[in-house]
């Protein structure tokens, strides 16, 4: 397959995800309700004055973080899980080869996340009153942090998708793949509060990422027709 | 022979018990006799290091050579006795910890680790039996645990390198210095040994169980 063709495939299947998407608004609707009910729970509980000035950089990043990650669970296994349900998955399997399918379907998961983080990220700043030392760092964090979770999440979502009890087996499955990369991103985020130096953690934050594309894209053919 | 080898290391085992309370001294800095733990916790967390590794490798054979039914028995079972060792460790770490931190469990970066690498076999063993299918079972199982091989390298040489850690330097360290009294480096070896053969020796059986239910569905 010439390397045209895989684009056009990929790009296919990543604007069918959204021509459905956009039909129903089920993942945007879930999404944006998930993320604005969690975050306010925080902040009503929190407020922006009730945590020392000296707690803040340590709580904050972590509640953020946690947000993000039960939002995305919410919504981002319905990538393949929504196929099996609609019986739609056979088409699937002969329209298009594994890999451009699953890079379709990973930047579709890519693109909700970081429309996830352009809602929450900024409504958090304003809630919490929390000012960023380093701004940039926090857009490196989110991105390689968003695009782990959303790379994470497609694949355990594949793998779920032909077993039973869907919902609980993806928080088992995806949790010990999204730890470390929440452990790395939490970890950045609270050095952009900050204004400290990221140090190593970059390097590992973004290693993680490497891996984590190349490890998918080499099992997800596996996975997708066992 | 099946049964010479076997009182065999018995033997070690027991040498290795003796020499462990006995024989080998107690290691400077450490409180009262709270060092002799070492020659069981260490050789606990490698043998579950090596089952995890030994589980993803046949994993892979599992997926690139013909899917033959006895790699994936092999992988099922060393994730088995890889969770009962990690558990083991996880236990003994804690019971020293408790004496030396004051505390069973303080988020030590190697105790973030032991606790990944138990939630992810978890996980696994949670992945296979929910899948109806046998055949989609194993491949996914596989894939899962081929997964785990690309994690580890994160899990245990990443993550507890960049959190400061009051865990003692691990025996090949990145100084590449042994640092132990010679018999107590006699005891460890020994233990490692010992502990190694009973894992070979109980994943044997463990597979040969496998096989026979395998057996008895397919009659």
């Amino acid at each position: 397959m010439s390397a045209s063709t895989w684009l056009a495939e990929a790009t296919a299947v990543f604007v069918k995800e959204w021509r459905s998407e956009l039909r129903t608004r089920y993942a945007l609707n879930t999404f944006g309700l998930f993320a604005v009910t969690t975050l306010i729970t925080a902040s009503v509980a929190l407020g922006p004055a009730s945590l020392a000035p000296v707690e803040r950089a340590s709580v904050l990043p972590v509640l953020l973080w946690l947000i993000l990650l039960f939002t995305a669970t919410a919504g981002l296994p319905r990538a393949f899980v929504f196929e099996e349900e609609t019986h739609t998955s056979t088409a699937l399997r002969l329209a298009a080869s594994p890999g451009p399918l699953f890079v379709g379907k990973a930047a579709y998961n890519l693109a909700l996340t970081l429309a996830l983080e352009a809602l929450v990220v900024p409504l958090f700043l304003i809630l919490f009153d929390l000012a960023v030392a380093s701004p940039g760092l926090l857009a490196l964090a989110l991105l390689a942090g968003g695009f782990g979770l959303a790379l994470g999440s497609t694949l355990v979502s594949a793998l779920i998708s032909q077993a039973r009890g869907r919902g609980t087996l993806f928080a088992v499955l995806s949790l010990p793949i999204l730890l470390p990369l929440l452990l790395f991103s939490v970890q950045l985020t609270r050095l952009a509060i900050l204004g400290d130096a990221p140090g190593q953690t970059v390097e590992a934050l973004l290693l993680y990422d490497a891996s984590l594309t190349v490890a998918s894209m080499m099992l997800f053919p596996v996975i997708w027709n066992p | 022979m099946r049964k010479a080898l076997l009182y065999g290391l018995w033997l070690l085992m027991c040498l290795v018990i003796v020499g462990a309370f006995l024989w080998a001294p107690i290691a400077k800095g450490f409180l009262g006799e709270s060092s002799r733990i070492l020659f069981f916790h260490v050789p606990m967390a490698w043998t579950a290091f090596l089952a995890f590794i030994a589980a993803g490798i046949w994993s892979l054979l599992y997926l690139i050579r013909g899917r033959g039914v006895a790699h994936d028995h092999a992988a099922l079972a060393a994730v088995e006795l890889g969770l009962v060792f990690c558990l083991l460790a996880t236990v003994t770490g804690a019971m020293w910890a408790k004496t030396m931190w004051g505390a069973f469990w303080n988020w030590d970066p190697r105790q973030i680790s032991i606790t990944f690498a138990l939630l992810f076999y978890g996980a696994y063993l949670a992945l296979r039996s929910s899948v109806p299918d046998p055949q989609v079972e194993r491949v996914l199982g596989a894939a899962y645990a081929v997964f785990g091989l690309v994690m580890a390298p994160f899990l245990f040489f990443v993550a507890p390198r960049l959190v400061f850690s009051l865990h003692p330097q691990p025996v090949l360290n990145t100084q590449g210095k042994v640092e132990m009294e010679s018999r107590m480096l006699w005891v460890l070896a020994a233990s490692s040994l010992a502990f190694t053969c009973l894992f070979v020796w109980l994943l044997g059986l463990r597979r040969r169980m496998l096989a026979l239910a395998d057996r008895i569905e397919e009659s």
